[in-house]
């Protein structure tokens, strides 16, 4: 069971790995999406391999049916100019600076990642979606009741802003 | 290795690349996209600490959907945004609409 364990973490992460890289590297935008949905899908085998099944398929349901469909809905509309902006090579400079923004806290957080482990379990709690609903009806009530407003300001104000016309002012 | 601390580099590395990506890109939705990556790799982070360690488990699966209701308001409101910047300035990139006019 372990080596099953071990062999799903490692092809999990490699779908993760594979995924996000293209999302950063590729020059159209199109297959760089393509790489998010792949890098969310590995996400969403890690957190079933976490023994959160419910939180996995909300992943899949919000993430890759909601978010990623906007995404794609803002690549087409905003239509990136057929000479591929993205293309152009990058001078050194911001290639530099790119590089400095990733390292820094990625080195600060590697450290205190190896540094700083806690005691852990090897196989993972399995609490099923009841106990979220206690928890959302119980100590976790106000977050819950702000993340609904939260969406629905969003909702409200995506429409306001989206309704505006520029040419009547 | 503790098995916390190997979904804890998972999580670490999209963060990291998808810092990378959002300097790197150049059009506004390339930019949500590196954003997205990050905001996956922090869920990945909080639920990983809770279910390996002795923290309480409902708050970590809470807090990552918690995290994707935040993410799916952001995007809405992203893509809103950047329509209009579309719009008014006829073009996706970030360079061009970075420069305030005094």
């Amino acid at each position: 069971m372990e080596i099953l364990a071990t062999a799903a973490f490692v092809f999990y992460a490699l779908i993760i790995a594979a995924g996000s890289l293209m999302a950063v590297a590729s020059t159209s935008l199109v297959r760089a999406l393509v790489g998010l949905v792949a890098a969310l899908f590995g996400v969403a085998g890690m957190y079933l391999l976490l023994s959160a099944p419910f939180i996995a398929f909300m992943q899949i349901l919000i993430y890759i049916g909601g978010v990623c469909v906007l995404i794609f809905f803002a690549i087409m509309f905003t239509k990136p100019a057929p000479d591929a902006n993205e293309s152009r090579p990058h001078p050194f400079r911001k290639r530099f600076h790119a590089l400095l923004a990733m390292l820094v806290p990625g080195g600060i957080l590697l450290s205190v990642i190896i540094k700083g482990q806690p005691e852990s379990f090897p196989v993972p709690e399995d609490v099923g979606p009841e106990l979220l609903g206690k928890g959302m009806l119980g100590p976790y009530l106000l977050p819950f009741e702000l993340i609904s407003v939260a969406l629905f300001i969003a909702m409200a104000g995506a429409v306001l802003l989206a309704w505006h016309k520029w040419g009547d002012k | 290795m503790n098995p916390l601390a190997l979904f804890q580099m998972v999580g670490l590395f999209m963060l990291a690349v998808g810092l990378y990506g959002l300097v790197m890109r150049r059009t506004l939705v390339g930019m949500i996209i590196c954003l997205e990556l990050m905001l996956n790799g922090a869920g990945l982070s909080i639920v990983a600490a809770t279910q390996l360690t002795h923290a309480d488990v409902v708050l970590g699966q809470l807090g990552a959907l918690f995290v994707m209701g935040l993410a799916a308001a952001e995007a809405t409101l992203i893509l809103a945004i950047v329509l209009i910047v579309v719009k008014r300035f006829k073009t996706p990139q970030a360079e061009d609409v970075s420069e305030m006019k005094g």
